[in-house]
């Protein structure tokens, strides 16, 4: 079917090189000033009758001539393309070059690595029983983008660069098995979660303790660091452009939130989160998490604990508004369970539950709920009473299967919580992060 | 006799200074690993050939639902309309955000359109 695509010009390189990978590379694609959304239809109208930006073509007839004039013999071509050769090696150099080289080539995050030598790779090698050239995974920067296979050497070559040691190497490799990138290519500046429990936790140091979300761990920040690595070096994502688009770009990026959990901490009856997803408690499991923003909460008030966490949730708003994650301190959870909550799930229930949305969020984003307010269809129109600045009594927060999951799958939970810290204060934090999912780590020793 | 001496010492000075430097520069250079993993072959999918005149033609203009763009999708309609009189512009929304598919859209373009317009973006 002859078809032309119309894109704004900021995704250019975005349209044209995956018009390539997916096999079209000429591919009929107009341009329009970027960006569209907002314009009204006199501005439209003046967009429509100038030209294309990129090309500098007259946007309408470089439409009309897209889907009617005669292919050239190349646009007819079918085959095999191949990619440029892979070699094991890059060609030597001195260390200063080849540092500089890489950043050049945007295979790090912007900070020095350490130089992939065969010697220290083979001695990464070292971290698990796997061979070199088992196949791990496929990863992509999002659902429309082509896969990047690799092998565990190449995982290993990652995990070098970024300073890991080899015993960290099954955690990596559990990681780099799920096939989630921490770069995910979308303007919203996606930020991932990676949270550790069972064993592993202890034997490769990591740090659950005071600090454990800041830069004060080598387990944490190295393994958090070669995630990215992964995902832009084996998972083809973090080109700004084409597989980067995130307009901001996202800090938590960097270290990808990775931490065990105080799983030793928690009060009774309180179950570390592998064992909530399904593992053994003597497991090593590797969880992650999906989000756009975080919150550190330092506050003191008269309320409990669950009321505050409750209330904060209530406005706490991103682009994210259907999923939570709380990270309480381990002395904020016996606060909880002392108040009434014997298990993580029910303080989860009692926030699915209680917490509102804001009058202004929930009318911008319940059109027909509005429209029956206007018409004085109940509940709404007492909601609607309120005041567009009050609270509605309508969570955010809803137990459902996820989105295009087929019949019959399990109904999400859209509220998690975790413990972790040192103790030092009965502070939490909170963000808009959801579970994606969780796989274990021993099957890569 | 004490220059040609003097001459011979310099030369061999010169070339163990020489071959020192050639020996560094060989020592800095280091062979390192290859970080990336590999990408895929790719099908290339033949185009479909165009009529050569869209006269009495019908095209669909698809409506990938991105924020806000609706005033520009209908104005795209509304100046295709008057610019190109003889074919059928027909304004259709995709059902579900822009990653979902849509093979009964597809399905219907097929049957009963010559050509479609896809957009659009931010």
């Amino acid at each position: 079917m002859p078809t032309v695509a119309m894109v704004t010009s900021a995704f250019d390189e975005l349209a044209t090189s995956t018009a390539y990978k997916k096999g079209m590379p000429g591919l009929r694609v107009t341009f329009t000033p970027h960006p569209i959304t907002g314009r009204t239809t006199e501005e439209s109208n003046e967009y429509l009758k100038g030209k294309d930006p990129i090309t500098g073509n007259p946007m309408l007839e470089e439409i009309i001539a897209g889907l009617r004039d005669k292919l050239a013999e190349k646009d007819k071509h079918a085959g095999t393309i191949e990619r440029e050769e892979r070699p094991r090696f890059l060609p030597s150099d001195t260390a200063d070059n080849l540092q500089q080289m890489f950043h050049d080539k945007l295979w790090t995050d912007g900070l020095p690595i350490i130089l992939p030598t065969e010697e220290k790779v083979k001695a990464m090698l070292k971290g698990t029983s796997h061979a070199p050239d088992e196949v791990v995974g496929e990863m992509r920067p999002s659902g429309p983008h082509e896969a990047w296979k690799f092998t565990v050497e190449m995982v290993a070559v990652n995990a070098v660069m970024a300073g890991a040691r080899p015993e960290y190497l099954p955690v990596l490799l559990a990681i780099a098995s799920t096939g989630q990138t921490s770069l995910v290519s979308s303007t919203s500046s996606f930020a991932r979660m990676a949270v550790i429990n069972g064993p592993i936790r202890d034997q490769i140091q990591m740090n659950s303790s005071i600090g454990a979300l800041g830069p004060f761990n080598q387990a944490n920040s190295a393994i958090g660091r070669a995630w990215t690595l992964i995902s832009k070096n084996l998972g083809g994502s973090g080109m700004p452009g084409s597989t980067y688009l995130g307009s901001t770009g996202n800090p938590l990026n960097y270290g990808n939130m990775t931490f065990p959990e105080a799983e030793e901490n928690l009060p009774e009856g309180w179950e570390p989160l592998h064992v909530q997803k399904g593992f053994k408690k003597d497991e090593s499991v590797v969880s992650i998490f999906s989000g756009w923003s975080f919150n550190t909460i330092a506050w003191f008030s008269p309320l409990p604990q669950q009321d505050v966490i409750k209330n904060w949730l209530t406005h706490f708003f991103s682009f994210g508004t259907g999923s939570a994650t709380i990270i309480v301190d381990p002395i904020v959870a016996v606060e909880l369970k002392n108040n009434g909550f014997a298990t993580k799930q029910q303080f989860a229930d009692y926030l699915i539950e209680k917490s509102a949305n804001p009058g202004w969020l929930y009318w911008s984003t319940h059109e027909e709920e509005y429209k029956k307010a206007k018409e004085d269809v109940e509940p709404f129109a007492s909601y609607l009473k309120l005041g567009e600045t009050a609270e509605v009594p309508v969570s955010r927060y809803v137990k459902r299967p996820p989105r295009g999951a087929p019949a019959g799958t399990p109904p999400r939970n859209p509220i998690e919580v975790l413990a972790v810290g040192g103790g030092t204060n009965t502070y939490w934090s909170g963000g808009d992060f959801s579970h994606v999912g969780s796989v274990s780590i021993d099957k890569w020793r | 006799m004490k220059n040609c001496s003097r001459r011979l010492v310099s030369a061999v000075v010169f070339l163990s200074v020489l071959c020192s430097g050639v020996a560094s520069a060989a020592e800095d250079q280091i062979r390192v690993m290859n970080p990336r993993g590999i990408m895929p072959a790719i099908q290339q999918i033949p185009m479909a050939e165009r009529p050569g005149a869209l006269d009495g033609k019908t095209i669909y203009i698809v409506d990938t639902k991105f924020a806000n763009t609706k005033p520009f999708v209908n104005a795209l309609r509304d100046n295709l309309a008057a610019a190109y009189p003889k074919t059928t512009w027909i304004g259709v929304d995709k059902v579900g955000g822009y990653m979902q598919d849509d093979p009964n859209l597809w399905a219907e373009i097929k049957a009963k359109g010559d050509g479609a317009i896809v957009l659009l973006g931010h």
